[in-house]
């Protein structure tokens, strides 16, 4: 993680702290835009990080920086990936869960056939570990469509590998 | 679960930072030699001296890892004392007046995308007077260019 007196150093107009900041999170928005953005994700995650250098000399909260930056990633991942997307995603059926084995298997084939805002749910869920509310909280949907949507990503994946 | 990671050039992350520094207007360059050569010609202080505007001297006082404590005397005898992170491919160097930042990645397709930003900070801020940053970052890719091509094969 990192330490809060660095963020405030950055906040401060430190730049050298700016760039201690950086070091820290670009791992993490690569790891979040990868999965939601695909080919794209490097786009996503270069745009990701202007916003958040742009931004962060607003954010309230250091010790929120990894919360603040995850929104942020999470958001341009899916207008990136929409922005770039090619294929439909796939019809959507049944519900496995989070430690099914199928989904330990190479994700990315069945990652490519849903929607990016299926993405997002599903690395909010099942890589970061969120609920399903604080999911909903970042996507800025209604609890419900993020349940819809995750419902629908797993049983996208059940479709993948029983077709 | 292998999730797939999206990993970024340092020029991509170079050009996150500059977004973060009002003025740091960033000035890239493709260059035809290979990016080793290039990262290694940067990553020497008296090239760093040579190719920076105003700068007669460059010198490492401290190391700590990537991290570096430079110290930089001006043209008109202004001494700079430097401080940030300096590896190959890599360079973010502030004082209390300057800030210089440069990246290199590899291009697809052959060569190397050199990335530059510099120049007078606004005193302690994370900014930059926005006052000939990029035609000064154009004439040091120039006397990079020409360094590359005299040092050449």
């Amino acid at each position: 993680m990192i330490e809060e007196h660095l963020v405030r150093a950055a906040q401060r107009g430190d730049t050298v702290a700016m760039n201690g900041v950086l070091d820290a999170l670009t791992p993490y928005v690569g790891k979040i835009c990868g999965p939601i953005a695909l080919n794209d994700g490097p786009d996503a995650a270069q745009e990701a990080l202007i916003a958040i250098f742009r931004g962060l000399h607003g954010l309230q909260e250091p010790a929120a920086l990894f919360g603040w930056a995850r929104a942020i990633a999470v958001r341009e991942a899916v207008r990136v990936a929409r922005r770039g997307q090619r294929q439909r995603p796939a019809e959507l059926t049944d519900l496995p869960a989070a430690d099914d084995p199928q989904l330990a298997i190479d994700v990315q084939d069945v990652l490519r056939r849903l929607s990016p805002e299926h993405r997002a749910v599903l690395v909010l869920r099942d890589l970061e570990g969120m609920d399903e509310q604080a999911a909903a909280a970042v996507l800025d949907v209604p609890s419900g469509t993020a349940k819809s949507r995750l419902h629908r990503a797993r049983a996208s994946f059940r479709k993948a590998w029983s077709s | 679960m292998n999730w797939p990671q999206a990993e970024l050039t340092d020029v991509e992350r170079f050009r996150a930072l500059a977004a973060g520094v009002p003025g740091a207007a960033v000035t890239e360059r493709v260059l035809p030699q290979e990016p080793d050569r290039v990262q290694a010609m940067l990553a020497d202080l008296d090239v760093f001296a040579t190719i920076q505007a105003d700068l007669v001297s460059a010198t490492l006082e401290e190391r700590d890892g990537d991290r570096v404590v430079v110290r930089a005397k001006g043209a008109r005898g202004q001494r700079a004392r430097l401080v940030g992170q300096l590896r190959p491919g890599w360079c973010w160097l502030q004082s209390r007046f300057l800030i210089i930042g440069m990246a290199v990645a590899a291009e697809p397709g052959g060569g190397t995308r050199v990335a530059l930003t510099g120049g007078i900070r606004v005193p302690g801020r994370a900014a930059i007077i926005p006052i000939r940053v990029r035609q000064e970052s154009s004439k040091t890719l120039d006397r990079l260019q020409k360094l590359l091509r005299d040092r050449g094969e």
